[in-house]
């Protein structure tokens, strides 16, 4: 009975929010709007765009006066040269290893210490809290050195656990999903949740959870990308032939002659796997934001 | 249902620490990076570089293995020095993740000799006695320590020459001819003289050269004592060859010869295909450089002659050894191989790198290159390379041209005062050596 | 309906609530469990957080060199003295700040604009959210050759653009401000879809009866916007406020890249865009200046301590809501 209870509720929040969901966005956008959101998209993507132009080109073409702006058709020249210097191969599948661990495991853990830290009770909060957000604010050049020597007594040197488990450590992890289900989550559901006598975790599983997902769609897009061009720390932890890919790309255009276009080859094999994955899988992830909530 | 709903919640509420944990395990029991040998009895040495030595791209590793069956050689590189100085210095204060032959840049291995002398193997014990009468005097000396350790054996080297743009220097009718502009540049003042007819006569939007700090560092370059003396004691301030490099390099940027550039920036990049300057003071390396940016349509139109004073050091690196490899004595004999004549001979003609090995200098000294209109650039950097003071480095020589350098943009781009600049390149020094 | 049948929850107080709704068999759940929900991340943190922190403060009392860190000088809070007799640390501080305002307050302002747009029903809006996923997928060293030739002085895109409508060239490199208008654009660049992104996410958890019933109630679109969604947000707000804030205070890598990489940390020949977190790099990592580097680093951590201290609680006095929050309002008992 409570559980049937329980079940209905949430149902009903559902259909509210699923009947919302068009009601916040019931005025279709004019023309300015798509006006403003293109201009802005070619801002934001024309990097991506050049990156891609670059590595269809020589180095001398991007070099000249005014550069080249239209894609030439040196790619896959460019692409041997890229392959001949690193092995991306490997370097791709550690980084997704890497980027792919970190994400599951900072969602996870800043979505049961968010909700913690939002809605729950407990002796110590507010100190806990204080120091999540301190750990936000410490520089994190200098952490490298203490964080190297404890590395280094664990013997990780060059191993992917050590570039996964301290990028775990992500107090904006928590910090966002703490605010993102203060807003979001009634408290009349875990009120409710609490009269029906369900345990923490069972309202955790059935009630947070299916509310937090757009908000744990959002947090692991950022962390995904993120940990994916994390650059500073494993260059240094990691070293020898055991890359990610930005440790590959690194390693990239070497000699004196810094070549652009085969550095830039290599950041658009490095960059399209990820973008593939989000524009295929982005609908899906996006639409979870946009329903406000996904199908439990 | 209902304990499969409880199985559920737990293996998810634990998820998290489980990972931990078993990462935690997982990870406490295996190796820590760096050489290893396996199962076949093959050794792998593990060469840690930044992007400067063409070992790969050369084909050098490919032949060793086929000389040495036991041998497997693997590469990291970091393009950017400072990254992988940076990194170095990480791995080497926590004593851990160091490759079993590290490169070290020439600027850097003053610090190496006076500071970590304790973390590298004293190459003569391996044998390097006998090989290093190869080198360049200077090059072993100044890897040397006080008490006689060799820390590192000699890779390349930098001799500086002019490189010019013959097609510009024509159109502002300079001759063109690489005895004759010997000749007219053969001092300092000379260069920046000439720079000034070619100013005067120049195509639109051409400079004489493309900055004032590349000019004062190739003169600092020629100096046996510059920013330390023998001592050890800092002279950058009183050193009377210092400021009159400087005074030459502020005459050059306040009388407009210069672009106004920043060397290794995009805008330099550029301008190399753009005639922005006619000429650059021009390390052995720098050919390689100006090759892959001016590309193609720059052959023919570059050319080299020697540079006043015809002499002069920019550059160049070494190979080390760090105490923790394992495998001390394959490692030598690896780098002995890669310094010694052979291979350096085909570094130079490949890659551009010239050699420091003596007999190498000797053995490319006909060669010439088709890309800047067949100089003989084995001899013009030969004799270059023959006539090289013995540089004193100090521990803080990068940061010290580093404050210089910039006081000489501010003169050269925003138009500080010399007084001023020179002030504010002194209170930088301060600030980084200051202890 | 839960939701229909309460007054709109941010303004609500706490909820009537006894110990009677909780039954004797939670109490030991309710008491311990929220301490295994923070667990994990406080495991991870002792391990490779706290660590760090401590050996910072530890060595910012000596006088240590990275070339040689078994030596070690005690100093006392003589690298802390230091900093205050330093002109180039008074520069980094003042350039933190005035780059930190130029690129934080249209950043996030923009951002809230874009998700506005973004949570109407669009064509194509996969395509545009994926587009604002752009520069933070975008590889380091493509924006830093993008934004270098941009801003380059003598074939800039942007001089040219401006020699147009008859500006004269502008030295995006050597100048004080044009130099960190220059960086700000950068920061804005990577960071707005960022924000929108988040702001997004948080404008779907407001239930479309608000806006319905402020339509009711003739709000305007502009009045729904700052009624609804602004007071639906602040939660969210205050999370971009905050770390926004801190980010701009340890602002690092888009100077340090700012020259295409040349200038290395000195943040520009004359310091002009040398912020904090580059002053602290300097010391470290050209210099070797252990000790000092991390003197830098707390008084970083104590400035954004205070910041984020003001910004709180500047957001709590304009919100009685927000006292809710904090104490009492949403806690579980």
């Amino acid at each position: 009975m409570t559980a049937a209870t329980l079940t209905a509720r949430l149902r009903r929040t559902r259909q509210a929010r699923r009947a919302a969901a068009p009601g916040a966005r019931h005025l279709r956008p004019g023309w300015l709007a798509y006006t403003v959101l293109i201009a802005a998209t070619a801002v934001f993507a024309f990097p991506f765009y050049w990156t891609v132009v670059a590595a269809t080109q020589p180095n001398t073409a991007i070099n000249a006066v005014p550069p080249a702006l239209l894609p030439g058709g040196r790619l896959t020249g460019n692409i041997k040269e890229v392959l001949a210097e690193t092995d991306l191969g490997k370097a791709l599948l550690n980084s997704l290893i890497v980027a792919g661990s970190v994400t599951v495991g900072t969602v996870l853990c800043s979505t049961l210490a968010g909700f913690a830290f939002a809605k729950l009770r407990f002796r110590g909060r507010h100190a806990l809290l204080a120091l999540t957000i301190g750990t936000m604010m410490i520089p994190p050049q200098l952490g490298v050195i203490p964080l190297f020597i404890v590395i280094a007594k664990l013997h990780w040197v060059n191993q992917l656990q050590s570039v996964i488990l301290p990028t775990l450590v992500s107090a904006f992890g928590v910090f966002f999903m703490r605010q993102y289900l203060l807003q979001a989550l009634p408290d009349e559901l875990v009120e409710a949740g609490r009269v029906d006598g369900a345990s923490l975790l069972r309202i955790f599983l059935r009630i947070v959870l299916p509310v937090a997902r757009p908000g744990m769609a959002v947090l692991g897009m950022l962390t995904f990308m993120a940990a994916w061009n994390d650059f500073f720390w494993p260059v240094i932890a990691l070293t020898g032939d055991n890359p990610t890919v930005q440790v590959a790309l690194n390693a990239l255009g070497n000699g004196y002659v810094h070549d652009q276009s085969v550095i830039l080859t290599g950041a658009l094999l490095g960059t399209l796997p990820v973008l593939l994955v989000f524009t295929l899988l982005g609908r899906q992830i996006v639409s979870g934001i946009v329903q406000g909530s996904v199908k439990g | 249902m209902r304990t499969a709903r409880t199985r559920r919640t737990g293996i998810v509420a634990l998820g998290c620490t489980v990972l931990t944990a078993t990462a935690l395990l997982s990870g406490c029991g295996s190796s820590s990076g760096g050489s290893s040998a396996n199962g076949g009895g093959k050794i792998t040495l593990t060469i840690d570089l930044f992007g400067t030595f063409g070992y790969k791209e050369a084909g050098l590793y490919a032949e060793y293995e086929k000389l040495h069956p036991n041998i497997v050689i693997k590469e990291t590189d970091t393009e950017n020095e400072a990254d992988y100085w940076q990194a170095l210095q990480t791995h080497l204060a926590a004593d851990s993740g160091l490759g079993d032959i590290q490169g070290v840049e020439v600027g850097r291995i003053a610090t190496v000799v006076r500071q970590e002398a304790s973390d590298f193997t004293d190459l003569n014990t391996l044998g390097a006695s006998s090989v290093t009468r190869n080198f360049l005097p200077w090059k072993i000396k100044v890897a040397t320590t006080p008490s006689g350790a060799v820390l590192g054996l000699g890779t390349d080297i930098g001799p500086e020459a002019i490189c010019y743009r013959s097609d510009l220097l024509k159109q502002a009718g300079l001759p063109t001819d690489r005895a004759a502009l010997a000749q007219k540049w053969s001092t300092w003042t000379g260069y920046v003289g000439l720079g000034k007819q070619y100013q005067a006569h120049a195509p639109a939007h051409s400079a004489w050269t493309d900055s004032a700090t590349g000019l004062f560092t190739a003169m600092t370059g020629q100096q046996a004592v510059r920013y330390y003396d023998q001592s050890g004691k800092p002279v950058y301030g009183s050193n009377p060859l210092v400021k009159s490099a400087w005074d030459t390099s502020v005459e050059a940027a306040r009388a407009g010869i210069t672009a106004k550039l920043t060397q290794w920036s995009p805008q330099w990049n550029q301008a190399f295909s753009t005639g922005a300057f006619a000429t650059l003071p021009c390390p052995a390396w720098m050919t390689g450089y100006i090759k892959g940016q001016a590309g193609a349509a720059g052959k023919g139109r570059w050319d080299i002659a020697p540079g006043p004073g015809a002499t002069g050091n920019w550059g160049g690196s070494y190979l080390a050894i760090p105490k923790t490899s394992p495998h001390q004595k394959q490692a030598y004999d690896l780098i002995a191989w890669l310094t010694a004549k052979d291979q350096q001979v085909t570094l130079f003609e490949k890659e551009g790198n010239f050699p420091s090995n003596t007999q190498a200098i000797g053995a490319v000294q006909n060669y010439t290159d088709p890309y800047f209109n067949n100089a003989p650039v084995g001899q013009i950097f030969g004799d270059s390379a023959k006539n090289m003071p013995v540089q004193v480095l100090g521990v803080h020589d990068g940061d010290v041209n580093t404050a210089l350098t910039n006081a000489l943009s501010e003169v050269e781009q925003k138009g500080v005062s010399p007084q001023q600049a020179w002030q504010n390149a002194m209170n930088n020094i301060a600030n980084a050596v200051a202890q | 309906m839960t939701q229909t049948a309460t007054p709109p929850r941010f303004t609500v107080g706490p909820q009537r609530r006894g110990a009677g709704h909780v039954r004797r068999r939670g109490r030991w759940d309710v008491k311990y469990s929220p301490y295994a929900f923070v667990a994990p991340f406080f495991v991870l943190f002792a391990a490779f957080g706290l660590f760090p922190l401590i050996y910072t403060a530890y060595i910012s009392l000596y006088r240590v060199e990275l070339t040689d860190p078994g030596q070690r000088v005690w100093a006392g809070l003589g690298n802390y003295a230091g900093l205050l007799h330093d002109p180039f640390f008074w520069n980094a501080l003042r350039n933190t700040f005035t780059i930190g305002a130029i690129s934080t307050i249209p950043q996030l302002l923009m951002a809230l604009g874009l998700a506005h747009l973004l949570n109407y029903r669009l064509r194509g809006r996969t395509f545009f959210r994926v587009a604002m996923m752009m520069p933070y997928a975008t590889s380091v060293a493509a924006a830093t050759l993008v934004f270098a030739q941009l801003f380059g002085r003598d074939y800039g895109l942007i001089n040219w653009a401006l020699g147009l409508v008859g500006v004269h060239r502008i030295d995006w490199q050597n100048g004080t401000w044009a130099s960190q208008v220059g960086i700000s654009t950068i920061v804005t660049w990577r960071w707005t879809g960022y924000n929108a992104l988040i702001y997004l996410a948080g404008m779907q958890s407001i239930p479309a009866e608000l806006y319905e019933s402020a339509a009711i109630d003739g709000a305007s679109r502009w009045q729904q916007f700052r009624h609804v969604t602004i007071r639906g947000l602040r939660p969210t707000i205050i999370f971009t406020v905050i770390v926004s804030t801190i980010g701009a205070t340890q602002l690092f890598g888009e100077p340090l890249l700012y020259e295409g990489g040349t200038r290395g940390p000195s943040g520009g020949v004359s310091h002009q865009y040398q912020t904090l977190g580059l002053y602290l790099y300097d010391q470290g990592w050209s210099f070797f200046h252990l000790g000092r580097a991390a003197a830098v680093a707390w008084v970083m951590f104590l400035i954004i301590v205070v910041l984020v201290t003001l910004n709180t609680g500047i957001a709590r006095l304009r919100s009685c809501d927000e006292r809710a929050l904090g104490r009492k309002g949403r806690a579980l008992r």
